[in-house]
């Protein structure tokens, strides 16, 4: 099953705010066997939501791998510790997805806010066109995606991470200022910086 | 094509996770399920492993022993898998040689349902 950022979470979260009836039961079965304890309810838990959690956090931390682990199982602990606040709106994975992607922007935030160098001098905004570039209808979606993550693994981290959080989590400049608390205007820049860097290298490659 | 443009398109082809080509590793599958019980014991007893069995849950070797060992309640509601060899191999070994049937730590690295 594909899931993509926010709106695609939110997409997700939509249809499934009413689950078909035998797969709420599952998920409410499990999410109670789990309250009262059932080790093996844990285990359950584990094998049937690891893949999908692993997969949106590594591809939301790229070039950082070395961090999925650690923020898949703090998704798991977090998880665990809401249980009981769990109420089948959605479904257990749309839910555990909705924790993973509070995780991920923990991550950026404290990326973004532990950098210095977002200034507000220098008037770099957008100086790059991309009017000229295109997508190449010719790659297919696999090769685009291997394309676009080495490209994010070879960018700066404070690049990578401003690009994943406006375009891949959807979120405006405007939200990222208030979260990382720096100016929008300096927002802007970072996301300028990052988008003709990346340009580059897309060219480049 | 401006910027913002071609991000959103680059998003559109690019965003599509398939978790069955990402699995997460055995090892990480291995400590998380170690961190989830060892949470649940530290708030209280977990569910006994009779009960746990009542429940039409399988239960390992070591763990079915416990149920027939002249042990007491105390000893079937406490974390077996805490002291158990195959938890070491799972969370530090990508193919674990644990092959005991309803161990979970051997079916997340053999990637079949617990």
């Amino acid at each position: 099953m594909a899931l993509g950022g926010r709106e695609s979470l939110e997409t997700e979260v939509v249809a499934t705010r009413d689950p078909p009836r035998v797969r709420r039961d599952q998920d409410r079965e499990l999410v109670d066997a789990i309250l009262r304890k059932d080790r093996k309810a844990a285990a359950e838990f584990v094998q049937v939501h690891s893949d999908s959690l692993y997969a949106y956090v590594r591809s939301r931390l790229a070039p950082r791998s070395d961090l999925v682990d650690d923020i898949v199982q703090d998704v798991f602990v977090a998880g665990l510790g809401g249980l009981s606040r769990f109420e089948g709106q959605s479904s257990l994975r749309t839910w555990l997805l909705g924790i993973a992607r509070h995780k991920v922007e923990d991550y950026y935030r404290a990326r973004l806010r532990r950098l210095d160098s977002l200034s507000e001098a220098g008037n770099d905004l957008e100086t790059v066109s991309f009017a000229n570039l295109e997508l190449d209808a010719s790659l297919d979606r696999a090769k685009l995606k291997e394309r676009t993550h080495r490209i994010l693994t070879e960018l700066p981290e404070q690049y990578s991470v401003v690009l994943l959080w406006r375009y891949w989590e959807r979120r405006s400049a405007k939200e990222m200022a208030k979260q990382t608390g720096k100016t929008e205007k300096a927002i802007e820049r970072l996301l300028a910086r990052a988008r003709t860097r990346f340009k580059q290298l897309w060219e480049a490659s | 094509m401006d910027s913002d443009r071609f991000f959103t398109k680059l998003v559109e082809e690019t965003d599509v996770i398939e978790s069955e080509s990402q699995e997460a590793p055995a090892r990480l599958k291995s400590r998380i399920y170690s961190a989830l019980v060892t949470h649940l014991a530290e708030a209280g007893p977990l569910l006994s492993l009779t009960a746990t069995k009542k429940a039409g849950r399988s239960l390992c070797v070591f763990e079915a022993a416990l149920t027939h060992a002249p042990v007491g309640e105390r000893a079937r509601v406490m974390n077996a898998c805490s002291v158990c060899h195959a938890r070491v191999l799972a969370e530090h070994l990508e193919s674990a040689p644990i092959f005991w049937p309803h161990c979970p730590y051997a079916q997340f690295h053999r990637g079949k349902s617990v």
